[in-house]
């Protein structure tokens, strides 16, 4: 045990929104839960794509498939597992914030870094970074176990697919930052994952079921349907372009409420 | 160099720091000291920015908390030794600290060993640490960035004899550095060992703010004085009295005084040639000095049960 210190002061001092960066992404990768979450997201994805696959497959009953118009894109099957993968993936935007609240490191990173908006972007960042490359490889996983089993009724032309993996990785990285954002303004893990599911699934679900048009467009206004029809490549009821902008609205308007949350609540 | 002016927290209908007005210089000591639930952690969550105040500022070097750039470089803090992480190792928690602030990756090495914390300590993910290695954690923290000013939320908690006795030790040398020194404690004792000047609150209420020997001073110490000598003991009263402490008789051969020291009473009875059998102070402490501060000021006062009905 030692009282001596060193009287020198640190002479580094870079710091800035590059240090907060770098500070979340050594927070990220220094707990386990990070791994985990990737690698269920793996096996969820390959698991939905897979079974969706079979039930493409399956509902082909035409012995020919060259005169079948049954047969899918194995992007599209991606495309459609979307739905469960994404919750995985958001886990880890998700716990990026509320793992902080929960064991009050929140305060050590407030200390660290004063400001609430550079802290949230900072963690957007490095959200986005890991789940966009992410997306990529679960969307390469799901492409390799749909399409052996799609078998003669699936098709993957090069520059279709790339396009699909590509917006299935763009979709994961904006949902994820959507609820980063959200986890920011309610805190508590539970309650962000229940309004996220409500967001993104429940709410336009119900929406739709009764199949009225002023019902349907407002659904269409979701972030879970605007980031299906972008992922379809849908052109109505607008084009996949718009279905992007609307998550990514979304994901921003997440990230500005939480900012607002930080700021005026006390940590 | 910490002030605080006009402080205010309000948390609904309570008031949980009303008003503070306080410097907190470099160079010293300075003791934060209140009962449970007066305020100290709220006062020191506002110092930080984060908890914002409902009135009134609280500036580190002449500047609000959230205006810093790299507040690692002006202020260390320790408030919460479990504020980690559970499945983070101590030492991934100081990088990630010092990332953040631009201080080099060698000196959290340098804080590690300063701490008494090594390689397998600091390695250990936070779920597992001990109180007292969890306020070692956070003391490393805290001199990360080699600061100015650093403050401490009760850290002896939790630590055995041995970590008490080096924590005094930093303290004083990190005063004696010329550094802010902002200390809290519900411990009177621990203040009496380690602080040069004490800011007392109750119920976020300035209770005193001075030398700690002057808060001592000025409780109501009172010293029991006994002579064999009757004469000489009404001779001693009287010049008591005339020198301004309050003398009461306490039996035949007995007084009680308050407002002069023992020292004092002493040299007088030396003085006046008066025999003493007795000179004895009772309650010229700290913790007496704080019960007579705090008395109207418990938060949560302890019931008789006496009477208690079961």
């Amino acid at each position: 045990m030692t009282t001596t210190l060193t009287t020198a002061r640190p002479a580094t001092r870079s710091g800035g929104f590059g240090g907060t960066v770098a500070a979340e992404w050594t927070k990220l990768w220094s707990v386990r839960s990070t791994w985990w979450t990737l690698l269920a997201a793996a096996l969820v994805t390959a698991a939905t794509a897979g079974q969706l696959a079979i039930y493409a497959a399956n509902a082909n009953t035409n012995d020919d498939p060259a005169d079948d118009a049954g047969i899918v894109t194995v992007g599209s099957v991606l495309a459609s597992s979307v739905e469960l993968a994404q919750y995985a993936v958001l886990a880890l935007g998700l716990l990026a914030i509320t793992s902080e609240f929960t064991s009050g490191t929140i305060r050590t990173t407030l200390q660290c870094t004063p400001s609430r908006g550079r802290v949230l972007l900072a963690k957007a960042v490095v959200t986005a970074a890991v789940t966009f490359p992410a997306g990529l490889l679960l969307g390469g996983v799901g492409v390799l176990v749909a399409r052996p089993v799609l078998g003669e009724w699936g098709s993957a032309p090069a520059a279709g697919t790339a396009r699909d993996v590509l917006a299935f990785a763009t979709y994961l990285a904006l949902v994820a930052v959507l609820a980063l954002g959200l986890g920011a303004a309610l805190r508590s893990a539970v309650l962000t994952l229940v309004v996220l599911v409500a967001t993104l699934m429940i709410v336009p679900l119900s929406l739709q079921e009764p199949d009225i048009a002023v019902l349907n467009r407002i659904a269409d206004g979701f972030p879970g349907v605007a980031g299906n029809h972008f992922l379809a490549g849908d052109t109505d009821p607008y084009p996949a372009a718009v279905g992007l902008l609307l998550l990514a609205g979304w994901a921003v308007a997440a990230l500005a409420l939480g900012r607002a949350a930080l700021r005026r609540r006390d940590a | 160099m910490i002030t605080l002016r006009g402080l205010t927290k309000r948390f609904g209908g309570t008031t949980a720091v009303d008003d503070l007005t306080v410097d907190i210089a470099p160079g010293r000591v300075t003791g934060f000291l209140g009962p449970n639930g007066a305020g100290k952690s709220t006062t020191m969550r506002m110092i930080l920015g984060l908890d914002r105040p409902t009135a009134g500022r609280a500036l580190v070097g002449g500047r609000p908390y959230r205006e810093l750039r790299h507040p690692l470089y002006e202020v260390g803090a320790l408030l919460d030794a479990k504020a980690i992480h559970p499945a983070r190792s101590g030492r991934a928690h100081l990088l990630a600290m010092a990332r953040s602030n631009g201080v080099p990756a060698r000196r959290v090495d340098e804080v590690l060993a300063t701490v008494g914390l090594d390689d397998r300590a600091a390695a250990k993910p936070g779920r597992t640490l001990s109180l007292g290695m969890g306020q070692r954690l956070g003391i490393a923290g805290a001199l990360l960035g080699d600061p100015p000013v650093l403050m401490f939320d009760e850290p002896v908690n939790g630590l055995d004899p041995d970590g008490v006795r080096w924590v005094r030790q930093l303290m004083r040398s990190l005063a004696g550095q010329g550094r802010t020194i902002f200390v809290s404690s519900h411990l009177m004792s621990e203040m009496q060992l380690t602080a040069d000047r004490l800011v007392v609150i109750g119920r976020g209420r300035l209770l005193a703010d001075a030398p700690i020997t002057e808060v001592i001073a000025g409780s109501a110490v009172a010293v029991r004085v006994r002579s064999p000598q009757p004469a000489g003991l009404a001779a001693l009263a009287d010049r008591l009295t005339a020198a301004g402490a309050t003398v009461e008789p306490a039996g035949p051969d007995e007084l009680t005084v308050t407002g002069a020291t023992a020292d004092r009473i002493g040299d007088l009875a030396h003085e006046l040639g008066v025999r003493l059998h007795e000179l004895s102070p009772h309650g010229a402490s700290l913790e007496r000095a704080f019960m007579d501060l705090t008395a109207d000021s418990v938060e949560y006062a302890g019931v008789p049960t006496g009477g208690e009905t079961r």
